[in-house]
């Protein structure tokens, strides 16, 4: 496979002296979906901007398709889509004349705005709606119409800020069902920042964790989790009455068991390398045979959220709420009131 | 070049389809002309029928006088509107989505100036209108009518590009709208376009004659009174033309700027 996105060393200072980005580097193959995870103020839009060509960075090597985009910025205009964070469309406009201006705005004929705007707008089930003004969409909608204008160019690499920033847990995972159906249908590779775990876990075949504008770890979201030492089993035992260590003994035979650790009132920790679910009846065979009792079993599998508190030492939780978010919401809700 | 120019129609293209379908603006619009030469053409009637007003008006009818004046009152009043729609482009984000496409980046200013142009001329055909049911007859004829459009326009055009530059480093409306009122209320009442020069105080006509309101209104109110005398219509038409050439610049160099980071 050949690579979509290369950055080298990005560094991205603004005339503020704000360091949004400071020296990072990752590829992205063609055709995946990549995820860039963190919280607000990470350097995620600023990433993309400098990639598409709206910021000029301060430092580093990019290439899109092989192309340096210092050099091209125009060719690199062509070869990608972008719907930002806010979505921005008109909403004096009809979908259609909003989708319209857009292939205008790509230099694209009449006849293909044409074609292709039908084409996207049924991608995204919008076409039925197409002549009405947008004032009257859905928060869901006005995102499903801002992702269709960034593929009006049929571009090869999609770049999408925050898809699904503010929208409800079902809505989100209808967008989710488009952005996975672009990449199956279209083998399109895709670019997006979150900070939604399940959206990186759901989404992304990688995930780039950053924080303070560096990269603090990069792999395929299982691979990362698989990073943190496996699943947790947590077990409370009654009636050991001097059988506990053949049970400990019977629990290390079990293949996929890492480690167990006892703080001697019955209760135990065992580290799963995987599969804690198919490891759970074993203990139950091993405890029924030298007749001990289970109380209580617990199974915890590590999330994003725990590959994010690792490697950054805090929960994206607390960074989430920002001023930048409450504002910007408060601020869709008066427009959506108009 | 040619895609400066259908990039520039695009951008003015959706701002002119917002216009026609704001149907209470574009009456109001239409019913805006017909207040101000009704109510202020009666109110003065009685200054003109003074023989020596007359002559320091040029006209026996005040309206034809003061004609000319609501003319460049709409496009003064009507050209700020460029900037405010980048201000608000800016806040929904559509800002972002142009300057991510492939257009021509100078197409922005332009576009919002075009349609602010095409806008005004409209307003303007409507003030014409109605000023000649009302019994105003344009001295210049059908030419002297299409050389006043043209005129306004550019007037537009300089007013537009003026709040296009401000709009690049002021980011909220309620600023940038304190500013424009700043600006257009006393350039409109220290200029010539409701009372003559002549019968102004000396400090007042003093900042008349260098208001560019007073340049623009010239022309158009020499074309409406008397005719073609060239002598008359030419200085104002080249300090119109040569402020919507410097505006149009300067707008294009303060947004180049303001978007480059």
């Amino acid at each position: 496979m050949s690579k979509a996105i290369e950055v080298k060393d990005l560094t991205k200072v603004y005339h503020g002296g704000v360091r949004a980005v400071n020296g990072i580097s990752f590829d992205v193959e063609e055709g995946e979906i990549f995820g860039f995870l963190g919280p607000n103020g990470a350097g995620k839009s600023t990433t993309i901007k400098v990639l598409i060509g709206l910021l000029n960075p301060t430092a580093g090597d990019l290439h899109i398709n092989g192309v340096d985009i210092r050099r091209h910025p125009a060719e690199i205009k062509r070869a990608t889509g972008y719907a930002a964070q806010e979505t921005a469309i008109d909403d004096r406009l009809t979908g259609q004349e909003n989708i319209t201006l857009q292939g205008h705005f790509y230099h694209l004929s009449r006849q293909e705005i044409q074609t292709r705007s039908a084409e996207v707008l049924n991608l995204f089930d919008l076409y039925s709606r197409r002549n009405d003004l947008t004032e009257t969409y859905s928060g869901g909608m006005l995102k499903r119409l801002d992702i269709a204008e960034a593929l009006i160019h049929r571009p090869r690499i999609l770049f999408l800020d925050e898809p699904t920033l503010g929208l409800d847990v079902q809505t989100r995972q209808v967008i989710w069902g488009y952005i996975e159906r672009l990449r199956r249908q279209q083998g399109m590779t895709i670019f997006l920042t979150t900070h939604y775990m399940e959206e990186a876990d759901a989404l992304c075949d990688r995930v780039a964790i950053i924080d303070h504008g560096e990269i603090k770890a990069l792999d395929a979201p299982a691979a990362l989790k698989a990073g943190l030492g496996g699943d947790l089993i947590r077990v409370q035992l009654a009636g050991l009455d001097g059988s506990a260590e053949s049970v400990v003994a019977g629990i290390r035979t079990i293949p996929q068991v890492h480690e167990v650790e006892s703080d001697g009132n019955g209760r135990y920790r065992i580290i799963v390398r995987e599969d804690g679910e198919k490891v759970i009846p074993k203990l139950f065979s091993i405890c029924n045979d030298v007749g001990v009792r289970i109380e209580t079993v617990s199974l915890k599998t590590p999330t994003l959220d725990d590959v994010y508190l690792h490697f950054t030492g805090r929960q994206i939780r607390e960074a989430e709420e920002s001023q930048e978010t409450h504002v910007r919401s408060r601020f869709a809700r008066r427009r959506a009131r108009r | 070049m040619t895609t400066l120019l259908s990039d520039t129609w695009f951008v003015a293209q959706r701002e002119l389809i917002k216009f026609f379908r704001g149907k209470i603006r574009v009456v109001i619009t239409l019913i805006q002309p017909v207040i101000w030469l009704g109510l202020m053409g009666n109110m003065m009637r009685g200054l003109t029928n003074n023989p020596m007003a007359a002559q320091a008006f040029g006209t026996g009818n005040y309206l034809t006088f003061m004609t000319p004046g609501i003319i460049l009152m709409t496009v003064l009043f009507g050209g700020v509107f460029g900037g405010v729609s980048i201000v608000w482009d800016r806040r929904i984000g559509y800002l972002e989505k142009l300057l991510a496409a492939p257009i021509h980046r100078g197409a922005i200013p332009f576009g919002k100036t075009l349609a602010m142009m095409i806008q005004g001329a409209i307003q303007v055909i409507a003030i014409m209108v109605i000023a000649t049911l009302m019994g105003v007859r344009f001295a210049s004829g059908f030419g002297g009518i299409l050389y006043i459009l043209f005129l306004a326009m550019l007037f537009s055009g300089i007013l537009s590009s003026l709040t296009l530059s401000l709009a690049a480093s002021i980011k909220t409306m309620e600023t940038l709208m304190a500013i424009v009122n700043l600006l257009t209320l006393p350039l409109m009442f220290t200029s010539n376009a409701l009372f003559p020069t002549s019968v102004m105080p000396s400090w007042l006509a003093a900042i008349a004659r260098i208001n560019p309101v007073t340049y623009a209104v010239g022309p158009i109110r020499e074309l409406t009174i008397s005719g073609w005398h060239w002598d008359k219509i030419l200085p104002g038409t080249l300090v119109v033309f040569g402020l919507v050439v410097v505006f149009m610049l300067g707008s294009q160099v303060v947004f180049g700027h303001a978007t480059t980071e």
